[in-house]
């Protein structure tokens, strides 16, 4: 069975000129601008088998973010299907959903508790997860008094604890020193050997050449190559020379 | 809408540990912590009475456990509504990033304002009994005492459904809130809080019949506060401008009427709020 099946799955959002909306333009829908659609992803099909490590390439627009929060439920799809089988945790952006107020450790908790975990379980991995992230001697503080390599050191070690079977990751591990990225990616290895399955988004092709199993290149919400990292990299980057500046779905 | 409370139980663990953490957030930088929920109704109480019993005449004994068995009920309502407008908006990070029952925001706001009113009530009843040591005839507990728990659960599926209803539509459109703002300021004037539903008994009565105290009590929120003050008030005659009232009994058919629309509120919140909850990350 596979971890992750994408079936034509198509997203659409609405553009909207005036930014907010407010009861004005609800009212006042006679005056309302004819509504603008932009298509994101376009009838996207995806297999990605179980302990696999899928990396997806792409110019800024080409639909990636897109793709990764619909496969973390966040949107809903527009049409089409994705099924997900195991748990999942999803690495986008890390340390969102820390309250600033709340100490590293009662964030810590309500984070696990999100992705999925019992407040029994996640009692159990609390200590493991703090020293993960080598933060002993600040987890008691309110995580606002925390510098951003901190948090970010903090969400990724929640994230790789809970146990998931898929992960989520976006363009997430270039943050941390050195000596913490090293860590990531041995963390990473690791998960992979215990079977784990990894959709993941990058700009930095090293990163993707030493992950990934496969490479994903999507280009104006379709996918434009698969295959293996190395050929499809010189063919994006290539194909990234030759157009110059590649029209984006954004402009 | 089976599939969705199915999901919300899923995530039971996820809620518990929301409505922990808006407990711990709400005081977390205050030194009298709880005690400010505690305070602003108390001393709201005082004030009114105090106007009451010598502004207005009002020499009604146990004035302000009658104040005090509406206004908190009211205010409990009020917070709901209040707190839950802004829920989804001040988590949209979270929404942006993670997957949940998005229900589980205003819900949890819900329950930790619940809690609260809780606390409330239980310090209402040290209340009483100091008000029962000082004076043997009012007792801190009736027979309709038993029927509280009704009223608490009418009172929570109204709040609950409201907060969805508006914690959704306050995503799209934030006028909402100040709709609800004012809203809540002239439903205070409309539940019997600083008068009593024997005065609007009365009236009616001047006015050919039951009709117009049938309609009064068509206002959900109207009628707990004058469940809430026949159930937790030792029954006294009360007295409105000038007039002394025989207390009446409590109304159970208007009172179901109350729980019918209640539970239809709750329904009906929690149907828009599923129709909308997808769209709160894609909000123009």
């Amino acid at each position: 069975m596979n971890a992750i099946e994408i079936r034509s799955l198509c997203k659409e959002f609405t553009l909207s000129s005036s930014g907010a909306a407010s009861f004005k333009t609800m009212l006042l829908w006679w005056k309302r601008r004819h509504v603008e659609r932009l298509e994101v992803l376009k009838s996207l099909d995806l297999d990605v088998a179980k302990g696999e490590c899928v990396a997806v390439i792409g110019r800024n627009g080409a639909g990636k973010s897109t793709l990764l929060s619909l496969l973390a439920r966040v949107y809903k799809p527009t049409s089409g299907s994705v099924q997900i089988n195991g748990r999942l945790a999803p690495l986008l952006e890390l340390g969102a959903g820390f309250h600033p107020d709340l100490s590293g450790r009662e964030n810590v908790f309500f984070n696990g508790i999100i992705l999925g975990l019992t407040r029994k379980e996640m009692r159990l991995r609390l200590d493991r997860i703090v020293e993960f992230a080598e933060l002993e001697r600040h987890i008691d503080a309110p995580v606002r008094t925390f510098s951003s390599g901190m948090l970010a050191r903090l969400g990724f070690s929640v994230a790789v604890h809970v146990d998931a079977e898929v992960l989520l990751v976006d363009e997430v591990l270039a943050v941390g020193d050195f000596e913490f990225e090293r860590k990531c990616y041995a963390k990473i290895d690791e998960f992979r050997q215990a079977g784990g399955t990894i959709l993941f988004v990058s700009h930095q092709m090293d990163a993707v050449r030493r992950v990934a199993d496969r490479c994903v290149w999507l280009q104006n919400g379709e996918i434009r190559e698969i295959g293996a990292p190395d050929q499809v990299i010189v063919h994006y980057e290539q194909g990234d020379a030759a157009h110059g500046v590649e029209p984006s779905a954004h402009e | 809408m089976l599939v969705e409370l199915k999901e919300l139980w899923k995530f039971r663990e996820l809620l518990i540990s929301m409505v922990q953490r808006d407990l711990k957030i709400r005081y977390k930088n205050s030194f009298l912590g709880f005690f400010w929920s505690l305070l602003n109704p108390l001393i709201t109480v005082l004030v009114m009475t105090v106007v009451f019993k010598n502004f207005l005449g009002n020499d009604t004994k146990n004035l302000s456990a009658y104040i005090l068995a509406a206004y908190l009920p009211y205010m409990f309502f009020q917070l709901c509504l209040m707190d839950s407008s802004q829920t989804i908006l001040t988590n949209i990070t979270i929404i942006r990033k993670i997957y949940f029952p998005r229900e589980i925001l205003p819900l949890a706001s819900v329950i930790s304002n619940f809690i609260h009113f809780l606390l409330a009530l239980l310090v209402f009843f040290l209340f009483l009994l100091g008000v029962y040591i000082s004076d043997r005839t009012l007792s801190p507990f009736q027979w309709t005492t038993l029927a509280l728990p009704l009223l608490l659960l009418i009172n929570l599926m109204l709040a609950t459904g409201l907060s969805l209803f508006i914690s959704a539509l306050n995503t799209f459109y934030e006028d909402v809130k100040y709709i609800v703002s004012v809203s809540l300021y002239l439903l205070f004037f409309l539940c019997p809080i600083m008068y009593f539903s024997e005065g609007v008994y009365a009236k009616s009565m001047q006015h050919g019949g039951l009709l117009l105290y049938r309609l009064y009590h068509l206002n959900p929120v109207a009628m707990l506060c004058t469940a809430y003050r026949k159930v937790l008030v030792a029954p006294q005659p009360v007295s409105d401008h000038g007039s002394i009232y025989a207390p009446l009994t409590l109304d159970w058919v208007l009172l179901g009427v109350a729980g019918v629309i209640s539970f239809l509120v709750l329904v009906g919140g929690y149907a828009t709020f599923n129709r909308l909850k997808w769209k709160f990350v894609e909000r123009p």
